[in-house]
């Protein structure tokens, strides 16, 4: 079988993996990012966020939270299982990639 | 947290896809930040938390633009420089979107224009940094001053009780004992209500006598300005009781400086005047009351008072000040204490008729005197802006003249008439926000600058932390954008909506337009006339103050040296030890450091002292159930008036032969003569002291006593030979420098008296400057401000006429080449000049003459409508502005007519 390169970029891939085991708020998940080094205004990662939800790949609502004595909102987003399933994809070819990989560089040697 | 409502304007602006994905989320995230951090951050970290939060709102929209940019590149919707508003609009949507890309562009392109002319941009930057920089720096100071609250706990609510004799118009801030008694218990608009006294006291038997600032209060003031205790307690209601054993509460600082901070201080017992006293805790630091003094507070004693008002209702003094209850504001608890007024009027017509009580802000009293001052600094340095903003104004117009061509070709091309002018308005914002940058810098230094300059006797709360903060900033951005409006709208004039096509056809034919030329001619007028009118209420303001300097305040000032002293008490208790202490020294002093005359007088003149005593003729009492008027009151020794060189009318000064148990004698100044005697002499003449009669013996000249601007007004003194204090001033004439004698004196007294408390040392001369030292200075600075004011006019005038030479170079040329001398054009060209000028000077004078009364309230001795300060004024003016025309009208005549033919 032809292996197809996924449709996920890299940053969409680490975007995805923050929320494999659970929902999380967005600012939870630019956090997590920024820990790759990736940089990001927050209105340009919302917007990136859009987009994953638009492409039915992630699901967000918000979510009344209270700080202090106050009430505000947050966006909060999970997986959903088309996003699930590209994640598992997109990983398999990667490992599948790095084995044939390896497997290359021992039978050149 | 809440959205200012430009943010939420600008907002509504993006594209409605960005609006919802990118900018709703974010600012939800960025709201929920800034109550974090509100939650854990202190008082000082919540100061500007809106302003900030509004700043970071900006900076998601700003970001959100640009995603909505790099949207719309993508779609290739803004490949094209085709304006959609003419072309017809492809719905809200875009609209929105085209405003947003626009704006971007248009800045961008704006500053790489500005850029590649590096020598107007500078110009005009500079020019409206300087109005920016001196608005900025003067708003510094009256935010810190003014606009900042008090650093007491809702400070807002504090007021102070006030006094007003309704016959004299007296006004004073302490109050009689049994007035206060009687207030306190019938009151019902302050929560706290409490008296307060503030002094110096000599803290003894610690080694060497210490002078501190000393509090005397009520129990519920040291709470009520939030302070607290770090060790044992502060003062509580059985200290302030009759009866109760004598305590003091130390200040921080003493505690920290005089008892080197010990932990075991609670319960030790110190000296204070002639009580001993027990400590019975120290305050938290920062404890500084009345707001105006310098230095932290010492010590803090309890005012006792009796329980029920005393039959002599004026057997003593006190301050009083309270936190209004909620929903009280000054207005209404003046409203209940008028009610309160009129009835123990009622009650007690001998000591009280015509005696009115009214609460002031804390804020206000504290502030008073600097207001009017730094408000009028502030409309000064507005004037400056405004002309500052005229002269760059005349250089954006003269600049988008000369390019009319390059818009009518635009024009031509499709460019809508909204895309030119919204070209002008970036190239203004770049120009007005890189002003305000350079503004905010020059500011910093500035106010740096401004606040070491304040002579030391100002002390106005926040002087000492002036700076740049969230407020000042904030009015900063206020002032930009309002410049950027201000020449967005007068250079959107020249943008003409019938295209221009004339300029398309005729090139170099082009004059200006008619609406350009107006608008120029417009700016000129303007700027004289401000700078007319800031010259005038400056020049106004600068005469009445020089007559203010040059007042005669009815006594010499100058040869006279004061010394503030205090006799050990305990020494010094019997009146006979006193009255030798002084005889003593009045000889050594003469003796020794060569003094012309030395007095002692309790009352130091140009201080603000309006101490009053009522005035009753024995013969004429005044009728049962009423009080007699009040006279300055003072206590001197016959040396004071030769001293300070009094003219003695008739009579003679007091001598040691006036001391008990001599019959009792009193001086007069002449106004009481006036007032009291028409028609005959003062002296002999008997007037009722307390409970019993004094006579008259002298009558001396009238002097002013609180301040140089208070008038004369009628003053009785009492020999201070009879009852001297152990407290008292030194007045001690010479016939050299009073100041260089100083330290000979106190060595002098300290010789006499090892024990003696030497306080302040100075010069009358001083004294009289310090008295007018926060009004130098603030009139220093208003000439600065009119000078500028006046050498910015002139560079506009010139601008403008040297642009207009160069606009008529091709007229004038063909009217050399036809005959017309020199003189034709030079007079031609200032002629042109003239009429704007002539016309700003009417408008300057009409003004001014028609706001002068609002003035009135700060002139001394000068009339509203001075005719020789107005008249030098207009001189001035005009003056410059025909020399402002001269340079280029000349430049014009030495013009070479076949080479200016050739040239146009």
């Amino acid at each position: 079988m032809r292996d197809r390169l996924p449709p996920l970029t890299h940053l969409q891939f680490a975007v995805l993996g923050t929320m494999l085991d659970t929902e999380r708020a967005g600012r939870d998940v630019r956090d997590a990012i920024a820990r790759f080094g990736v940089k990001r205004s927050a209105p340009a990662f919302y917007q990136m966020m859009a987009r994953l939800e638009r492409d039915k790949l992630v699901e967000g609502w918000y979510e009344q939270i209270t700080v202090g004595d106050q009430a505000v909102t947050e966006r909060r987003y999970r997986l959903r299982p088309a996003g699930r399933k590209l994640w598992d994809a997109t990983r398999a070819f990667y490992e599948r990639a790095s084995l044939a990989a390896t497997r290359e560089r021992w039978s050149d040697a | 947290m809440r959205d200012a409502a430009w943010v939420t304007w600008l907002a509504r602006r993006l594209p409605q896809e960005v609006f919802e994905d990118a900018f709703v989320p974010a600012l939800a995230d960025r709201r929920a930040a800034s109550l974090r951090h509100l939650a854990s951050a202190g008082w000082m970290g919540r100061s500007g938390a809106s302003f900030r939060y509004n700043l970071a709102v900006l900076v998601l929209i700003l970001q959100c633009w640009r995603l909505a940019r790099g949207e719309a590149r993508t779609s290739l919707r803004a490949a094209t420089a085709v304006d959609h508003t003419r072309t017809g609009s492809p719905g809200h949507h875009r609209q929105r979107e085209h405003f947003v890309m626009n704006l971007g562009y248009q800045l961008r392109h704006a500053a790489r224009l500005l850029r590649t002319q590096p020598l107007f941009t500078t110009a005009t930057v500079l020019t409206l940094a300087l109005g920016v920089g001196a608005n900025v720096a003067v708003f510094a100071v009256v935010e810190a001053v003014l606009l900042r609250p008090l650093p007491y706990p809702a400070a807002d609510e504090l007021a102070v009780l006030k006094h007003r004799d309704e016959r004299t118009g007296i006004e004073k801030e302490f109050i009689a004992i049994g007035d206060f008694i009687d207030l306190a218990a019938r009151q019902q608009v302050f929560a706290t209500f409490f008296p307060y006294s503030s002094g110096s006291e000599t803290i003894t038997g610690q080694g060497d006598p210490i002078r501190v600032d000393a509090l005397s209060a009520g129990p519920d003031l040291l709470p009520t300005i939030g302070a607290t205790a770090v060790r044992g307690r502060l003062l509580s209601e059985t200290d302030a009781r009759e009866g109760a054993a004598p305590v003091v509460v130390l200040g921080h600082q003493l505690w920290t400086t005089s008892f080197a901070a010990d932990e075991g201080i609670v319960g030790r017992r110190i000296r204070i005047g002639q009580t001993d006293r027990e400590i019975v805790g120290v305050a938290s630091p920062g404890l500084r009351f009345p707001a105006t003094r310098a230095r932290e507070v010492g010590i803090v004693v309890p005012i006792v008072l009796p329980a029920a008002a005393p039959a002599e209702r004026k057997s003593g003094w006190v301050f009083a000040a309270g936190r209004l209850s909620p929903g009280i504001d000054a207005a209404r608890a003046t409203a209940n204490l008028r009610t309160l007024s009129e009835q123990m009027e009622g009650e007690f017509p001998v000591s009280n008729q015509g005696s009115r009580y009214f609460a002031t802000p804390l804020a206000d009293t504290v502030v008073g005197d600097t207001k009017r001052p730094l408000f009028l600094l502030l409309g000064a340095v507005g004037v400056v802006l405004l002309i500052a903003c005229a002269n760059v104004g005349n250089l954006l117009l003269a600049r988008a003249l000369g390019r009319r061509q390059e818009m009518a070709v635009r024009m031509a091309l499709g460019a809508g008439r909204a895309r030119l002018v919204g070209q002008l308005v970036a190239e203004s914002l770049v120009l007005s926000a890189l002003a305000g940058l350079v503004g905010i810098a020059a500011a910093r230094w500035a106010v740096v600058a401004l606040v070491s300059l304040v002579p030391p006797s100002v002390t106005a709360p926040g002087l000492a932390d002036v700076g740049i903060n969230g407020g000042v900033l904030a009015f900063t951005v206020g002032v930009t954008i309002l410049t950027a409006v201000i020449f967005s709208a007068l250079t959107a004039l020249t943008v003409r909506a019938d295209g221009g096509g004339e300029a398309l056809v005729a090139p170099g034919r082009v004059s200006s337009s008619q609406a350009g030329r107006r608008a120029a001619a417009a700016l000129v007028t303007a700027e004289v006339a401000l700078a007319v009118m800031l010259l005038i209420g400056a020049g106004l303001i600068l005469r009445s103050f020089s007559n203010l300097l040059t007042a005669d305040p009815g006594f010499q000032t100058s040869g006279v040296l004061t010394v503030d002293i205090a006799l050990p008490a305990e020494r010094y208790a019997a009146v006979e030890s006193r009255s030798a202490f002084y005889e003593r020294a009045f000889a050594a002093l003469r003796d020794r450091n060569g003094l012309v005359a030395a007095g002692a007088g309790v009352v130091t003149p140009l201080t603000g002292n309006n101490w009053t005593v009522p005035f009753e003729r024995a013969d004429r009492p005044v009728p049962a159930g009423q009080r007699p008027p009040d006279v300055g009151w003072q206590s001197a020794s016959g040396g004071f008036f030769d001293a300070l060189t009094m003219p003695v009318r008739s009579g003679r000064v007091f001598a040691t032969s006036d001391r008990a148990p001599a019959p009792r004698v009193v001086i007069v100044s002449e106004s009481i003569e006036r007032q009291f005697f028409p028609g005959e002499t003062a002296v002999g003449h008997r007037v009722r002291v307390g409970d019993a009669d004094a006579e008259i013996v002298g009558v001396v000249g009238d002097i002013r006593r609180a301040s140089l601007t208070d008038e004369p007004r009628p003053d009785m003194y009492f020999p201070f030979e009879r009852s001297p204090g152990t407290a008292t001033t030194l007045f001690l004439r010479t016939a050299g420098d009073a100041a260089a004698i100083a330290p000979a004196v106190r060595q002098t007294l300290r010789d006499l008296e090892p024990q003696i408390v030497l306080g302040t040392t100075t010069t009358l001369d001083r004294v009289r400057a310090d008295s007018v030292a926060g009004t130098t200075f603030a009139l220093s600075l208003l000439g600065l401000f009119a000078v500028i004011a006046l050498a910015l006019a002139a560079v506009g005038v010139y601008g403008v006429m040297a642009y207009v030479v160069r606009q008529r170079t091709r007229e004038i040329g063909t009217r050399l080449a036809l005959g017309a001398t020199r003189q034709d054009i030079v007079w031609l060209i200032v002629r042109q000049g003239g009429t704007m000028a002539a016309v700003g000077l009417a408008a300057g004078l009409l003004t001014s003459w028609l706001a002068a009364e609002s003035l009135a309230a700060m002139l001394y001795d000068v009339s509203v409508t001075d005719p020789s300060t107005f008249g030098g004024s207009v001189g001035v003016v005009a003056l410059t502005a025909v020399l402002a025309c001269y340079v280029p009208a000349r430049r014009a005549a030495r013009l070479d007519a076949s080479r200016a033919l050739r040239r146009a």
